[in-house]
C-alpha cells in the first residue's frame, strides 16, 4: 500500500512537470500583426515604432507606424508597445542536440571516432527533446547551427529551428557545411607542475597538411570522374566545390588563417569561414580582402597575460571595423550558449555598437550559415522566426520575452526550469 | 671546547687518512712518498677577502702547511714557479648528485583514470609517507666517478655536496672532493646536510599532490617526529623518523627553486624553528625584500633565460613580457641579492655544462656583483654553508690544498684554468709557464736584415716580417720554450726560406736553408716592445653598463613600476549603491581616507585628496568573490580528508587573473581548495592588492573558513577505476560521521592531558598532534567554518544532518545547485547560499540545476551570493547578478547585494566589507553606468583606498607593455648577431583552475 502510494506520487508529480514540458507548436493558425514595438531589423536598422506582419510562417509586413497609413487588414493584431522585437537570434557552431549532460558519456554523441569524416552528419543525431534547447529559447535563440565535432574533418553540419516535433520537422537547411580544424603550427603539452600548457611546434604540421591537399584533391576528382565506385566521404565532400556546402576552417594563428584560406580557395572550395578568436586580429586585413567571415568563440573569456585585459570583449569590434564580417558563437559548456545574446551585449559596450552587435547574432550569423535568405532579418519574405522582449535583449537584466515565433509557429516559452521555479515558489508560498 | 674538539676532529682526520691506506691490502713493496710542494712567485688569493702577492704556498699531504710572503722554504719541497699565475681556492657546488647512481623511477600513475595507491609501497620499517626518505645517505651509495670528476675539475670545482633529489624529505647530502682517490679518501663528510623539496620525487603513493600538500606533509612529519622522539621505547619502529630526528642537527638544505617556494620554505622552517639554507631559483630578486626577510642563507643557480627567437613577430607573442624581462634581469640577480646582504652560494645546477659556469659568473659581475662577493659565493659561502670551514673555501695552514692555478685573474675573460690541485693531487690542464716572446726584433738572415715583430698571448704567438706600413710578410712559426722554427717566402723568389734554431737572452739564432737551398745562419736580436694598440673604443664600450629595464611589482604584464600606496580620494557627484538602509543615493559624494571609508554626503570636501568627478557614474562597494581559484598555485590535495592542506601556504600573487578581477571590479576573494575530497582544504581569504606578497595578500584577522565537498566529485565518478573510500553519497556522510566522532575523541584526549598539572606534565606523553583532526576540532569548536560543494537536495540535507549531531552549523553551501529544493531545511539550519547564476547540465548531479535558484533561497530568506568558480566569469560577476533580475524577478539592489554584501556576510567580514558605510574599509568600485548593465564598465578599482586599477592607468601600462616588449625585442635580436645564444619561443599558457582540477605535479614524479 504504502508502496502503491509513493508511485502514485511519483507519477503524478513526474506527470506535473510533463505538463509544463514545451510542446512543439501548431503551424500558424492566422496572420499576426505586432504593433508599436521597438523593432531591430538584424541588419543595423531599427523602427522605433513599428508594425511587423507575418502570415503563413513568413514575413509579410514590415513598417514604420508612424509613416504612411498600411493596411492592416486581416491580422490580428498584438499590442507591443515599448518592448523590443528582434529576429530570433542565431547560434553557429554547436553541439546542441549531439549532448545532453557532458560528463555523462551516454549522452554524448558529437564527436565521431576518426579524423577525416565529412560524411558524418549532425542531422540525424539532432535530438529535438533535449532539454536545453528550450533554455536558449527562453533567451532569444531561436535558430542552431548543430555541428559534429572532434578530428581533422568533424563532419557535416545542419541548421536547425529550436522547434519541432523530430529533426525533420526542426531542420532549417540541411547538411549546411564541412567543418575542419586546420593543423596546428604549435602543439605542445600540459605541465602539471606548472599549470601551463606548454607550446612546442608541430613536427606534423606538414603531414597534416598533405594529408588535407589529397583528401581535397581526391575529392575534386571524384566529382570529375565519370565512372567510380561510391565512396561516402568524398560524396559528402563534392557540395563545397558547388558552393552548396561552406567549408568552415578553425585555425589557431594569422598564419594558419592565411594559409587555411589559400588553402580552401586553390582547392576551389566556393565559400569558406574561419573560426577563431584573437587571432584573427593579425589576419583582418587579409580576411577582409578575401571578404571570408569569421566565427568567433566566447566573447567572455580571458586575455592571455600580455594582451589588453578587455581584448576579447573588444574583439567583434576591431574586426568589424577592420571590415571583417563576423558572427558570435559559443564555446565551451552547452548549457551557458543561452548567454549568446549578453556575449552580443558586452561586444556592443566595447566597441561594436548595438544594432552591429543585434546583426552579428542575426544577419550576420544568417550569412555565414549561408541561411540569409531565410532567416537573420526582419525583412518581407524571409521566415517569420522572431521574438519580442519587454526590454534590451542584448542586456541580462532586462531580456525577457513575451512571444517568440519560430516560420510563425507560436513557440511556448516556459520550459521544465520555469516549471520548477513555479513548483517550488509556490511551496515555500503555501509552507 | 668547542673549538678543541674540532681540532681534534682536524686531527683524527689527518691521521685517519693515512691509517685509511694501510688497511687495504697491497700488491707491491710499500711507496708512501713525501708529497710536499712550495707553489711560490704567485699571486695567492688565500680567501675572498686575503690576496697575496708573490707568495708561498707550502703544501703537504694533502694540506696547505703555510701560506704568505717571504716565507723559507723547508727542505725536502718540491718547487713549482708560479710567476705571473694566480691561485684561488677551488669552487665549491653545494648542490650536486656526484657519484650517485642514476635511478630510473616508473612515472607516478595519474590518478584521473587509474586506481589510487593510498598506501605507500616501500618496503620495510619506514615511513608511511613514500615521499618521506629521510633513511636515505647519500654517502653509502658514493662511489667516485672519475669522468664527471674530470669535467668538474676543469672547471675549477674541487669539492661537492652530494645527495639525491628523490621526494619531500631526501635524507642526507655527503660532502666530497673530486680527486679520484679511493671513496674513503674523498668523503670528508658523511652526513654534511639534510636535504627536502616541494616534490614527492618517485613516490607513487597518492597524497600529496599538490604543494600545499607537500606542506603538510612535511608539518606534519616534524610533528611526529617529536611525538616519536618522545617515547622511550617507541610506539613502533619508523626507520625513516629515527634518521629524520638524528638529521635535525644538520645543515637543513631546501629546494625551493624559485623565490615563491623559497617563501614558503622559510615559512615552513619558521613553524619548527628549523632555518633553511634555501636552493633558490635565481628569481630571487623579483621579491628581494621578502627574500631578504626570510634570514636564510641561498644556493643560486646561474641558468640565465637564453634569449627567444623573435623575428617573426606573430610567433613572438608566444614569449610573455615576464619571459623576456626575466632574460634581461636574471644576470642581475647575484648582485641583487649581494647589495642587500642576502648571503648565497653559487651551484651549477641547471646549467648545461658545468663549463658555462664562470663564464656565468662574470656575467652576473658585469651585471653589479663585486669581484670579491662572487668569489665567496664560489668558495667561502658553501664551505660555511657546510660547516666545512675548517677544511674548505680558503687556503689557510691546515686546510684541504683545494685549489687552482689560473693564467689570469680568474674573472678576467681570458682567464684559463692551468691546474686544479685536489687534496694535494695535481689535475694539470695546461703548462704553466708559456715563454712570452712578444716584442721587436731585428732579424738577420744571412747578410739580409728585416724588422721582425712577434704578437699575440704567449703559448699562441705569431710572427711577421715588417716591410713598411702596409706590407707584411707572415711568418709559419713553431715557439717553443727552447726551440724555434720559421719559415716564410721572401718577396724576390717563389719558394720558402726554412729556420731553425734556439733561444738566446735576448731573442734567437741558428741555421737555415734560403730557396735555392743554400745554407745560412740566422738570428733575431730583440730591439724593443710593441708599440701600444689604440684600445680606447674597447675601453669605452666596457663602461657602458648595459641598460635594463624596472622591476615590475609582480613580475608580469600589467605588473606596477612603482606599488600603488593608500591615497585620500573624493569621489563627487556619484550614484552610490550603499547596501545599506538609504539604498541608492543620487548625486553623492564619499571621501576616502587612510584606507577606510570617511564621510558620505553631499559637497564633501578634503584637503589634499584626489578629486575624482563621478558626475553619471555608479559607485559601489567592491565586489567579493565567494569561491575564486585564482591567485593560488595549487587547488586540490587528494586525501579523503585534506583538512590539513591549506591554500594560504600557495597564494600566487603573480597569477594575472588577479588583475583581471581588478578589472571587473573585485577586490577580496575566498580561495577555496578544490573539490576532490569530502573535506578539503582549509581558504585563503584575501584582498586582491596587486604587486604585493604572499602574505599581504591576506585579510589580517579574517576567519579560518574550509572547503567540503559532496557528490560526483568526492566520489571519483569520473575515474572509473578509482578504489578511493567513499565511493556513494552513503559513504560520503560516514567520511564525515568518522572524522567529527574522531576529533571529539582527539579533543578529549588533549583536554585531559591539557588538563593535567605541570608536574604531572612532565611525566605524561602528550597526545600526537594531527593536523587533520586538529581541523575538525577547529569546526566543531566554530573556530572555522565550512563552505561546501555540493549539488543535489539529499546530500545537503544530509551535511546539515551531521552538522546538527556535533552541534555546528554548516556556514556556506556553494554551488547548491539543487538549493531551491530544502530552500526551508537551508534557513532553518542558519546556512548560507553561494550559487552559480545558470550553469547547469555539465554533469549528471546538475541536470535539475535552475537559474530561479539564487531567487527561491533568497526568498526564503536564505542569505544568498552569486560566485564565480571561474577566472572568466570571476571578472564580471555584475553580469552574473544580474541574471536574477531576469530569472526570479529581484531587484536590482538585491541583485547587487548577492556580489557584495552577502558575500561579505557569509565571510564574516560585513562589518568591514560589502557597503558603502563609513568606517568600512575603502574597497570601492567606479562603474560608468548602472553596475548591473551588460554596458557598464569599470573605471576604477580601490582597494583599502589604493588605486589598484584604473581605466586611464590600464590603457597607458598597455602601451607601456607594448614599448617594453620592442626594447626587448631588439635586445633580443642585438644577441642574436652577436651570436649569443638562442631559444624558440615556446609559449606557456597558464590554465586557470577550477574546483574539478587536480593539480598533480606529474612531471616531478620522474625527479
Amino acid at each position: 500500500m504504502k508502496n502503491f502510494l509513493y508511485t502514485f506520487i511519483l507519477v503524478f508529480s513526474a506527470s506535473a512537470v510533463m505538463a509544463q514540458l514545451p510542446q512543439p507548436a501548431e503551424p500558424q493558425p492566422n496572420a499576426i500583426l505586432l504593433k508599436g514595438g521597438i523593432a531591430h531589423l538584424g541588419n543595423g536598422k531599427v523602427i522605433q515604432n513599428s508594425l511587423i506582419g507575418f502570415d503563413e510562417g513568413k514575413i509579410t509586413l514590415v513598417g514604420d507606424a508612424t509613416r504612411s497609413k498600411i493596411d492592416v487588414a486581416g491580422y490580428t493584431v498584438i499590442d507591443i508597445t515599448g518592448q523590443h522585437v528582434y529576429p530570433g537570434f542565431i547560434l553557429p557552431n554547436s553541439s546542441l542536440g549531439l549532448e545532453e549532460v557532458s560528463a555523462v558519456r551516454a549522452t554524448r554523441d558529437a564527436n565521431e571516432t576518426g579524423q577525416l569524416k565529412p560524411h558524418i552528419r549532425s542531422l540525424v543525431a539532432y535530438n529535438t527533446d533535449s532539454k536545453i534547447p528550450p533554455t536558449l529559447r527562453y533567451n532569444g535563440i531561436l535558430v542552431a547551427e548543430t555541428t559534429p565535432m572532434g578530428g581533422r574533418i568533424s563532419g557535416t553540419s545542419s541548421v536547425m529551428n529550436l522547434e519541432g516535433w523530430n529533426w525533420e520537422d526542426a531542420v532549417l537547411k540541411a547538411d549546411v557545411g564541412v567543418h575542419m580544424s586546420w593543423p596546428s603550427k604549435m602543439g605542445g603539452h600540459f605541465d602539471f607542475s606548472t599549470f601551463t600548457w606548454i607550446r612546442e611546434p608541430n613536427k606534423k604540421y606538414d603531414s597534416q597538411v598533405e594529408e588535407l591537399v589529397s583528401f581535397f584533391d581526391d575529392a575534386k576528382s571524384y566529382l570529375e570522374s565519370s565512372s567510380k565506385e561510391r565512396n561516402l566521404k568524398m560524396e559528402a565532400m563534392t557540395g563545397l566545390f558547388d558552393g552548396s556546402k561552406i567549408l568552415y576552417i578553425r585555425a589557431n594563428s594569422a598564419k594558419e588563417i592565411v594559409q587555411a584560406v589559400r588553402f580552401g580557395q586553390e582547392k576551389g572550395v566556393q565559400k569558406i569561414v574561419i573560426l577563431a578568436g584573437t587571432e584573427a586580429l593579425d589576419a583582418a586585413s587579409f580576411l577582409a580582402e578575401n571578404k571570408i567571415p569569421v566565427i568567433l568563440p566566447n566573447v567572455h573569456s580571458l586575455p592571455s597575460s600580455d594582451e589588453v585585459v578587455e581584448l576579447p570583449y573588444e574583439l567583434a569590434g576591431l574586426l568589424t571595423k577592420a571590415g571583417v564580417t563576423i558572427a558570435l558563437s559559443h564555446n565551451g559548456m552547452l548549457a551557458r550558449a543561452r548567454n549568446l545574446p549578453f556575449y552580443a551585449g558586452t561586444a556592443a559596450a566595447y566597441g561594436l555598437g548595438k544594432e552591429e552587435a543585434v546583426q552579428a547574432i542575426t544577419l550576420n550569423a544568417a550569412k555565414v550559415l549561408g541561411i540569409d535568405s531565410e532567416v537573420g532579418s526582419l525583412e518581407e519574405g524571409k521566415r517569420a522566426t522572431l521574438f519580442v522582449s519587454k526590454g534590451d535583449a542584448l542586456d541580462m537584466m532586462t531580456n525577457n520575452l513575451t512571444h517568440a515565433y519560430i516560420d510563425g509557429k507560436t513557440i511556448q516559452l516556459e520550459g521544465e526550469q520555469q516549471a520548477l521555479y513555479k513548483q517550488y515558489s509556490d511551496k515555500y508560498a503555501n509552507d | 671546547m668547542k673549538r678543541i674538539i674540532l681540532a681534534g676532529c682536524l686531527i683524527l682526520a689527518t691521521v685517519f687518512a693515512s691509517v685509511a691506506q694501510e688497511t687495504f691490502p697491497r700488491n707491491d713493496v710499500r711507496d708512501e712518498r713525501v708529497e710536499a710542494y712550495a707553489l711560490i712567485n704567485g699571486t695567492v688569493v688565500v680567501d675572498y677577502q686575503t690576496t697575496i702577492a708573490n707568495a708561498t704556498l707550502l703544501i703537504k699531504e694533502g694540506k696547505v702547511v703555510q701560506v704568505g710572503a717571504g716565507i723559507t722554504i723547508p727542505k725536502g719541497y718540491i718547487i713549482i714557479d708560479l710567476k705571473g699565475n694566480y691561485v684561488y681556492p677551488s669552487i665549491i657546488d653545494p648542490f650536486t648528485n656526484y657519484g650517485l647512481p642514476t635511478e630510473k623511477h616508473k612515472r607516478g600513475k595519474s590518478p584521473w583514470s587509474n586506481a589510487e595507491q593510498i598506501q605507500t609501497t616501500t618496503k620495510g620499517a619506514f615511513n608511511s609517507n613514500q615521499a618521506i626518505k629521510a633513511e636515505y645517505s647519500a654517502a653509502s651509495k658514493f662511489s667516485v666517478d672519475a669522468k664527471t670528476a674530470k669535467s668538474l675539475r676543469a672547471q675549477g670545482f674541487g669539492a661537492v655536496l652530494t645527495y639525491r633529489a628523490d621526494g619531500l624529505a631526501r635524507g642526507t647530502g655527503a660532502l666530497v672532493t673530486l680527486s679520484t682517490d679511493r671513496a674513503n679518501e674523498v668523503l670528508l663528510n658523511e652526513h654534511a646536510t639534510a636535504n627536502y623539496s616541494f616534490t614527492k620525487g618517485s613516490s607513487t603513493q597518492l597524497y600529496p599532490i599538490s604543494t600545499m600538500g607537500f606542506i603538510a606533509v612535511l608539518r606534519q612529519t616534524y610533528l611526529d617526529a617529536n611525538w616519536y622522539k618522545a617515547q622511550s621505547p617507541r610506539p613502533f619502529k619508523d626507520i625513516s623518523l629515527e634518521h629524520w630526528i638524528l638529521s635535525q642537527s644538520l645543515p637543513q638544505v631546501f629546494d625551493a627553486n624559485s623565490w615563491l617556494n623559497a617563501l614558503r620554505a622559510d615559512k615552513l622552517g619558521d613553524e619548527f624553528g628549523v632555518q633553511y639554507i634555501i636552493k633558490g631559483g635565481g628569481d630571487e630578486y623579483q621579491r628581494i625584500n621578502e627574500i631578504k626577510a626570510t634570514g636564510a642563507q641561498f644556493i643560486i643557480p646561474i641558468n640565465y633565460p637564453k634569449a627567444y627567437e623573435v623575428d617573426d613577430p606573430f610567433e613572438a607573442k608566444d614569449v610573455s613580457l615576464a619571459k623576456m624581462k626575466h632574460w634581461e634581469l636574471a644576470p642581475t640577480n647575484p648582485g641583487v641579492l649581494a647589495a642587500n646582504g642576502v648571503s648565497f652560494a653559487f651551484t651549477a645546477k641547471g646549467l648545461k655544462s658545468a663549463k658555462d659556469y664562470l663564464p656565468n659568473v662574470r656575467k652576473a659581475i658585469e651585471n653589479g656583483l663585486s669581484e670579491q662577493a662572487a668569489l665567496k659565493a664560489m668558495t667561502y659561502t658553501p664551505a660555511a654553508m657546510l660547516n666545512a670551514t675548517n677544511q674548505l673555501g680558503g687556503l689557510q695552514k691546515g686546510k684541504i690544498a683545494n685549489f687552482i692555478i689560473t693564467s689570469k685573474p680568474i674573472f678576467e675573460k681570458k682567464s684559463s684554468i692551468l691546474e686544479n690541485w685536489v687534496q694535494g693531487t695535481r689535475y694539470e690542464f695546461k703548462p704553466l709557464e708559456k715563454v712570452d716572446f712578444e716584442g721587436k726584433y731585428n732579424l738577420a738572415v744571412g747578410s739580409t736584415q728585416f724588422k721582425l715583430e712577434v704578437s699575440g698571448k704567449a703559448g699562441h704567438q705569431s710572427a711577421k716580417i715588417v716591410i713598411n706600413d702596409t706590407t707584411n710578410i707572415k711568418l709559419k712559426s713553431k715557439f717553443g720554450e727552447d726551440l724555434v722554427e720559421f719559415n716564410y717566402s721572401p718577396q724576390e723568389v717563389e719558394g720558402l726560406v726554412r729556420l731553425s734554431g734556439w733561444t738566446t737572452d735576448n731573442g734567437w739564432e741558428g741555421k737555415g736553408q734560403l730557396v735555392d737551398g743554400s745554407w745560412i745562419n740566422w738570428t733575431a736580436t730583440k730591439t724593443g716592445d710593441l708599440d701600444p694598440k689604440e684600445e680606447k673604443e674597447k675601453d669605452k664600450k666596457e663602461e657602458e653598463k648595459p641598460a635594463l629595464g624596472e622591476m615590475i611589482y609582480p613580475f608580469v604584464a600589467h605588473g606596477n613600476i612603482e606599488v600603488p600606496k593608500t591615497e585620500t580620494v573624493l569621489l563627487k557627484n556619484a550614484t552610490l549603491w550603499t547596501n545599506e538602509t538609504e539604498g541608492i543615493l543620487e548625486q553623492t559624494d564619499i571621501l576616502l581616507m587612510n584606507g577606510k571609508i570617511s564621510k558620505i554626503g553631499k559637497n564633501l570636501s578634503a584637503s589634499g585628496a584626489k578629486v575624482i568627478d563621478a558626475t553619471g557614474k555608479h559607485v559601489t562597494s567592491g565586489i567579493i568573490d565567494e569561491h575564486s581559484h585564482i591567485g593560488a598555485s595549487s587547488i586540490n590535495d587528494i586525501a579523503t580528508n585534506s583538512g590539513m592542506v591549506r591554500i594560504g601556504d600557495v597564494l600566487n600573487p603573480t597569477d594575472y587573473n588577479i588583475y583581471n578581477a581588478l578589472a571587473g571590479g573585485v577586490t577580496a576573494i575566498q580561495i577555496l581548495h578544490g573539490s576532490a575530497n569530502p573535506i578539503g582544504g582549509q581558504s585563503a581569504l584575501i584582498k586582491l592588492r596587486w604587486g604585493a606578497s604572499p602574505e599581504e595578500m591576506k585579510i589580517k584577522g579574517a576567519d579560518g573558513y574550509i572547503k567540503f565537498a559532496l557528490g560526483e566529485n568526492v566520489k571519483r565518478s569520473r575515474n572509473s577505476n578509482s578504489i578511493r573510500f567513499p565511493q556513494t553519497r552513503m559513504g560520503v556522510e560516514q567520511v564525515y560521521m568518522d572524522a567529527f566522532s574522531s576529533a571529539v575523541e582527539y579533543g578529549k584526549k588533549w583536554s585531559s592531558y591539557n588538563g593535567l598539572s605541570r608536574k604531572a606534565k612532565v611525566g605524561a606523553l602528550a597526545p600526537r598532534r594531527d593536523l587533520a583532526m586538529e581541523t575538525m576540532l577547529e569546526i566543531i569548536n566554530k573556530e572555522r567554518f565550512i563552505s561546501c560543494h555540493s549539488y543535489v537536495q539529499s546530500e545537503i540535507n544530509m551535511l546539515m544532518k551531521v552538522a546538527d549531531q556535533f552541534d555546528f552549523k554548516v556556514n556556506t553551501f556553494t554551488h547548491i545547485l539543487e538549493g531551491y529544493k530544502v530552500a526551508d531545511k537551508m534557513k532553518a539550519h542558519g546556512v548560507g547560499a553561494s550559487t552559480f547564476s545558470d550553469w547547469w547540465a555539465y554533469k549528471w548531479e546538475v541536470r535539475y540545476a535552475i537559474p530561479y535558484n539564487a531567487a527561491i533561497m533568497h526568498n526564503a530568506g536564505v542569505i544568498v551570493a552569486i560566485n564565480s568558480d571561474d577566472a572568466e566569469m570571476g571578472r564580471r560577476l555584475n553580469q552574473e547578478a544580474a541574471k536574477s533580475v531576469k530569472y526570479g524577478g529581484m531587484s536590482q539592489e538585491d541583485a547587487w547585494k548577492m556580489v557584495t554584501l552577502n558575500p561579505a556576510k557569509l565571510l564574516h567580514l560585513d562589518t568591514r566589507m560589502g557597503s558603502l558605510k563609513v568606517g568600512k574599509d575603502a574597497d570601492v568600485v567606479v562603474w560608468s553606468n548602472n553596475p548591473l548593465s551588460v554596458y557598464t564598465k569599470v573605471e576604477t578599482t580601490i582597494i583599502d583606498g589604493v588605486i589598484y586599477f584604473d581605466a586611464q592607468k590600464d590603457a597607458d601600462m598597455d602601451q607601456w607593455i607594448e614599448k617594453e616588449r620592442a626594447r626587448l625585442i631588439q635586445k633580443m635580436k642585438a644577441t642574436k648577431k652577436g651570436g649569443g645564444k638562442m631559444q624558440k619561443s615556446h609559449g606557456m599558457i597558464p590554465k586557470s583552475f577550477h574546483c574539478d582540477d587536480l593539480t598533480v605535479d606529474l612531471n616531478t614524479l620522474n625527479q
